[in-house]
């Protein structure tokens, strides 16, 4: 059991990691194509935290990333990223209590589970509101996904150090 | 040296009375230079041109320190010289570049006295897969409003404003899917809507739909803003017609439209903030 003390120095060097991860994608690889489409790093954070931490905590800071992704960067309507980074979360959370081990692999199901859960919403925002081609909309989401992946060679090592450091 | 002096010193002075009195007469009588003057001037002659030239190689050596540091000085003054020749170099052609836009964007204003212009520089891009908007360094602080278009210096449509903030603003792009524009076959004056696509947006293009079955529409017509309904001004050109295609249900065609300009490569925009409703 974490005590106060350690409990907010654990959510702040988690929240100072994913600010330095961010910092350091944003300087080398925002604006990098793949396959036509480009990285994006937020759903990665949530996912692999969601999975290797607690619920509540995970989902708190699925909400937290949600709404400051919300405030910062653009999305398909408003609340996009709020409403998905949440869900995602509980979705990770379950995953990583009830299929699969804390791990590279968790990691990288996690990441899957929470860019579907964005991408489905701007899927859905899209068709109804500019009647997007759905097929065109399904390959740019599992293209960035995929592509998105490679960013946990190094979000996922960070991520777990912090985890093992003030868990174990 | 006492006693020398006591016991021969008057001769001495005696003898060099004489001898100063001789080497004055030769030298009074003699048509060229004392033969003692020239005895002496030659024995000394090596002497002193050796002497001559070791001191000629210390001053040399003396002035080549001289020069080395004074050059050294200068050199270093010159590359503060050329380093800020070169900073006002790349000033200037910035200034060049700005000029010229300010320039075709006072050939827009001459054409188009209503309009009041606010520059802005392009703060950030949309980094995602699913928006193309443009983040600027302009807000209501400096009278921008949501729905204030953004051109180009040449006057080319690039999006409209969705939101402002005190000294920031959202563009959305003409691409971007959200996008639905009233607009103008130029050249007949029918009247189209430009929208945005989801597929069209990735390759940095945008489409015009409902296409009457009367148009008729050539490849390279341009497209501009109606400004029917007063919310965007009118005869800003979107871009020029690609192709004509048919939709997936072989129906109805649309144009696929490609804009002025690449948004990618712009640093600098000019948001519309007023202009006169032309109905």
């Amino acid at each position: 059991m974490l005590t106060t003390r350690d409990f907010i120095v654990k959510w702040t060097s988690y929240g100072a990691a994913s600010l330095a991860l961010a910092f350091l994608y944003i300087l080398t690889l925002r604006g990098v194509e793949l396959f036509g489409v480009s990285m994006f790093l937020p759903p990665l954070l949530v996912g692999v935290v969601a999975s290797l931490e607690d619920t509540r905590e995970g989902v708190i800071f699925g909400l937290v990333c949600g709404v400051l992704c919300d405030l910062a960067l653009a999305g398909t309507f408003p609340c996009v990223y709020t409403v998905a980074f949440t869900l995602a979360a509980f979705a990770c959370s379950a995953l990583s209590k009830s299929l699969l081990q804390p791990g590279v692999l968790c990691s990288i199901a996690a990441t899957a589970l929470t860019f579907a859960f964005v991408d489905a919403l701007n899927m859905l925002a899209l068709f109804f509101t500019a009647r997007a081609d759905f097929g065109a909309m399904l390959s740019v989401a599992v293209r960035e996904t995929l592509v998105s992946c490679l960013l946990l060679i190094v979000c996922h090592p960070v991520l777990l150090y912090l985890h093992r450091k003030f868990t174990l | 040296m006492k006693d020398f002096l006591s016991k021969h010193g008057l001769w001495l002075l005696a003898a060099a009375a004489v001898i100063a009195v001789a080497l004055s007469a030769l030298s009074y009588f003699s048509s060229t230079s004392a033969v003692l003057r020239n005895a002496v001037g030659v024995v000394t002659s090596p002497f002193r041109a050796a002497a001559a030239g070791v001191s000629g190689w210390v001053e040399d050596k003396k002035r080549y320190y001289q020069d080395y540091n004074d050059l050294l000085a200068e050199n270093q003054a010159l590359r503060e010289e050329v380093a800020e020749l070169r900073a006002n170099a790349r000033q200037a052609d910035r200034d060049r570049e700005e000029n010229a836009r300010f320039r075709e964007l006072i050939g827009l204003a001459a054409q188009r006295r209503d309009f009041v212009f606010e520059s802005a520089m392009i703060l950030d891009r949309s980094n995602n897969n699913w928006t193309r908007t443009l983040t600027l360094n302009k807000g209501t602080a400096h009278g921008v409003a949501v729905n204030n278009v953004a051109v180009s210096s040449e006057g080319y449509l690039i999006g409209v404003v969705t939101e402002a903030g005190l000294n920031w603003c959202t563009v959305q792009t003409i691409i971007d899917t959200d996008t639905e524009l009233g607009a103008l076959l130029f050249r007949t004056g029918d009247v189209v809507i430009a929208e945005g696509d989801f597929t069209l947006m990735r390759e940095k293009k945008l489409k015009v739909g409902y296409l009457p079955s009367d148009t008729a529409l050539l490849v390279g017509d341009y497209i501009v803003t109606s400004g029917l309904g007063g919310y965007y001004p009118s005869n800003l050109v979107i871009g020029t017609v690609e192709s004509v295609e048919t939709d997936d249900d072989g129906l109805a065609q649309y144009a696929v439209l490609l804009p002025m300009l690449d948004f990618d490569a712009q640093t600098e925009v000019f948001i519309i903030k007023e202009f006169d409703i032309v109905e």
